[in-house]
């Protein structure tokens, strides 16, 4: 890891615009969640805020955002070669960018689905959506990570995976779940609250995530490594 | 000194004095170009892989329902066109969301858009020509899996004089609903000008504002308080389109019904909003092009 | 001291060449980088600074080779062609940045020095988004020279920067080169290679044409065949006097009046024509080269 990536990483992801989209994000959520919370009569009409919306939607959005924001552009436009051409170890760099990727997603992200899940009935459930939110923001942003340092097109590559895979897929399919970031969050969140589901198994969902994690945030890293400054398209 | 002069010596070069086309054909060659580069033709083997892919994406569960149906005798379409469309809001909402900023960001990002109005060409013009090319893109991605519905149905042995009314009132609808998504894609690919901004912003204000309605909704007809359901539906361009789709028969499914005049407040919503985004990226492209 | 050797060097895209089997040494002192557009100077050094991985051949700095090798870093300084966007940071902010990611012991002071010597230290707290083009190129180099590099790569470091800037960097890398620093900048304009650089190596159309000396270069390119138009009082006349000199490889009377003639050596042909002219009672009116472009001479160096 390196001080100085990791404080030029925070720069570039709070010193733009897209910043206040990525918080604008769950404090919608969490509005909403306090105005249905208001207006039903039914204690457990907020929930599907956070099952249907913060953590499906909102999580892996602001995951996204995240980590396209701090790799994405500098990549795309070529400047990450200053960052580069330095006797920085091409894995702390991605390490680092990954730490604070991964420090806004659980701030922005987690925290807001855990505030959601307060908010529309606390106890133990929003316990579980905490840890399910957690383990699946950190997984999220290793892998969007890992897909901005591959491609220029990562934030629709990786809303092809959200929406559509673990989206769409997951809906008529329930064999997605082996293969879905979402779900691995939620089987473990179901060891802390029972009223979540448990769609795989708990040394599969947490062997997955370790092995996503890990994985992407070395295969940016290795990406980095190989990064190649060509002439204007 | 008098005798310092200068001459532009006659080169060969040659102007054109011969008949020129009107503003009509250029508006139509720059719709033609927009159209196909929502696709992806005309530009490299690359920039096809999305939308093809997601054209196919929502075309195949078509194919597939035409097979069911015509292995099976069902009496009718056992999803039909408005609510097909709904189970593949999320591929239609990717495909404007991806490709509005191939049409509307670059131009104003590189600033080439500078460019394009030397030419007797304005801004409005141009900004409407490409919110055209935009919204006619989208309907023809609505428009295939529900053609292969209309027509694989009625080759499977659909009566022809029930089918018929639902699709063509289901077309109308689907030009209502291109008109406005592209408004709203289109605009919000001319202020965020960063592509995968611009993406994550229109994926945010179509399909999470849907999924909130869709929650809102679900919740009022659980209470039986149909007016606020009705309410929150005109707050995505997807509600508006189901709500209406259900109003007036177009094959669709909603949560919420629409009552007594609902349905013409519906219409009402989505022509302003159409209305509105395309004024404001007309507003755009001349602050824009006048820098 | 540092060496930067290319042995055999290719790099092709898909199936096209960008570069042709280089093989060149650069050493300390400045080094002119010369070629038309799209002749593989970027590509070249991208290699040259491990961005890019040569498709055979090898690139080494000191022996080491310099692709995924991030140590090499410590010797080299880069400044790519390629905009800053940075633009949330001040100038300082990024110089600084980049001393404290070569671990430097006294960062703050190194940037203040570095920002010092390229004449940035008044605008060094606005945001680099406000800069000039010329400003945004002296903080790049200010951020490649923050650690003393012993090599220093420049892609066209003079596009854009007002001629005033543009002396001001040339001495700078003068004074770089005379200290010992192995300074290699690519451009295309031959003239500013030839205020800056003593050694040139020239590449067109990704082939390795030319390299030594500017002043010896210079002189091969002035002798090649070349081609002037003449109009003189009696074409014909003219034409049966040149085609006896050995120099004169053709003539050619052209429709329109005046001869196109082909020589082979450009020096001893200017030198004789006047004096020729005369004895023979011809009146010159106008002697023009028909092919003085700089391209012409890239091509006749690749063609030889």
């Amino acid at each position: 890891m390196n001080g100085t990536i990791l404080k030029l990483a925070a720069q570039a992801l709070l010193g733009r615009r897209r910043f206040w989209l990525l918080v604008a994000l769950p404090l919608a959520l969490i509005g909403l969640t306090v105005l249905i919370r208001a207006l039903s009569s039914d204690p457990d009409a907020a929930w599907p805020m956070v099952s249907f919306l913060g953590f499906p939607l909102v999580l892996p959005l602001v995951a996204i955002l995240a980590a396209s924001s701090v790799l994405g552009p500098e990549v795309d436009d070529g400047s990450i070669v200053y960052l580069l051409a330095k006797p920085v170890s091409r894995h702390a760099v991605a390490i680092s960018k990954w730490v604070v990727a991964w420090a806004a997603t659980l701030v922005v992200g987690s925290l807001g689905v855990l505030v959601a899940a307060l908010v529309a009935g606390g106890g133990s459930e929003a316990a579980g959506w905490l840890v399910a939110a957690l383990v699946a923001g950190t997984t999220y942003s290793a892998l969007f990570l890992a897909l901005s340092a591959f491609t220029r097109h990562a934030v629709v590559v990786g809303l092809i995976f959200v929406l559509i895979w673990e989206g769409l897929a997951g809906g008529f399919l329930s064999g997605v779940a082996w293969l879905s970031i979402g779900q691995w969050g939620i089987q473990v969140g179901h060891a802390v609250s029972s009223e979540l589901d448990a769609p795989v198994n708990l040394p599969w969902a947490l062997l997955a995530s370790l092995v996503v994690t890990v994985g992407g945030v070395w295969f940016a890293g290795d990406r980095l490594r190989s990064f190649a400054l060509t002439g204007d398209e | 000194m008098s005798d310092r002069s200068g001459v532009i010596h006659d080169i060969g070069y040659r102007g054109y004095d011969g008949p020129r086309e009107g503003t009509r054909s250029l508006v139509l060659s720059l719709y033609v170009t927009g159209l196909r580069h929502a696709f992806g033709l005309g530009r490299s083997g690359r920039s096809k892989v999305l939308p093809f892919l997601l054209l196919g994406l929502g075309t195949l569960p078509a194919v597939i329902v035409v097979g069911v149906v015509t292995f099976i005798n069902f009496g009718s379409l056992p999803v039909s066109y408005a609510a097909y469309l709904s189970q593949i809001q999320m591929l239609v909402t990717l495909f404007a969301a991806a490709q509005a900023p191939v049409l509307v960001s670059r131009d104003l990002r590189h600033r080439s858009i500078v460019l394009y109005l030397a030419r007797p060409l304005s801004p409005a013009l141009f900004a409407v020509t490409r919110w055209a090319s935009l919204a006619s893109a989208i309907l023809l991605f609505t428009v295939l899996p529900t053609l292969v519905l209309y027509v694989g149905g009625l080759l499977a042995g659909l009566d022809f004089g029930d089918e018929t009314p639902i699709f063509l009132r289901s077309l109308a609808l689907q030009v209502v609903l291109a008109a406005v998504l592209a408004g709203i894609t289109g605009l919000i690919s001319a202020w965020a000008l960063r592509r995968g901004f611009a993406v994550v912003a229109s994926i945010v204000v179509l399909i999470v504002v849907a999924g909130v309605v869709r929650i809102i909704q679900e919740i009022c007809s659980y209470e039986d308080i149909s007016t606020v359901g009705e309410l929150a539906g005109l707050f995505s361009p997807w509600t508006l389109h189901n709500g209406l789709a259900v109003a007036w028969d177009a094959g669709g499914r909603a949560v919420v019904e629409l009552h007594d005049a609902w349905p013409v407040v519906y219409l009402a919503t989505a022509l302003v909003v159409w209305a509105a985004c395309v004024a404001l990226l007309v507003r755009r492209f001349v602050k824009v092009g006048s820098r | 001291m540092s060496d930067l050797v290319l042995d055999k060097v290719s790099r092709w895209f898909g199936n096209v060449v960008a570069v042709n089997d280089v093989t060149m040494t650069i050493g300390p002192g400045v080094t002119g980088l010369l070629g038309p557009n799209g002749a593989g100077k970027t590509t070249l050094m991208a290699m040259m600074a491990g961005f890019l991985a040569p498709s055979s051949g090898t690139v080494t700095l000191d022996g080491e080779p310099v692709w995924r090798h991030t140590d090499a870093y410590r010797l080299i300084g880069l400044v790519p062609e390629r905009e800053l966007s940075f633009g949330y940071l001040t100038g300082r902010q990024f110089v600084r940045a980049n001393a404290d990611l070569h671990r430097l012991p006294d960062a703050a002071g190194a940037t203040e020095r570095i920002l010092e010597v390229v004449d940035m230290v008044e605008p060094s707290a606005r945001r680099i988004d406000t800069y000039s083009k010329g400003m945004r190129q002296r903080v790049k180099i200010a951020a490649a020279l923050v650690h003393d590099p012993t090599v220093l790569l420049l892609d066209e470091p003079f596009n854009g920067v007002d001629p005033r800037q543009r002396m001001h960097l040339m001495d700078l890398l003068r004074r770089l080169g005379d200290d010992g620093c192995t300074v290699l900048f690519s451009s295309h304009i031959l003239e500013e290679v030839e205020r800056l650089a003593r050694h040139i190596e020239v590449v067109v159309s990704g082939r390795h044409a030319a390299s030594g000396d500017f002043g010896a270069i210079r002189r091969l390119m002035t002798d090649r065949p070349v081609r002037y138009s003449i109009t003189s009082s009696d074409d014909r006349a003219l034409a049966a006097v040149l085609i006896a000199r050995p120099a004169v490889q053709s003539v050619n009377l052209r429709p329109q009046g005046g001869l196109e003639v082909q020589v082979s050596d450009l020096g001893t042909f200017a030198a004789d024509l006047a004096p020729l002219t005369r004895s023979h009672g011809l009146t010159l009116f106008e002697l023009s080269p028909s092919d003085e472009s700089l391209e012409s001479v890239f091509a006749y160096l690749v063609d030889r």
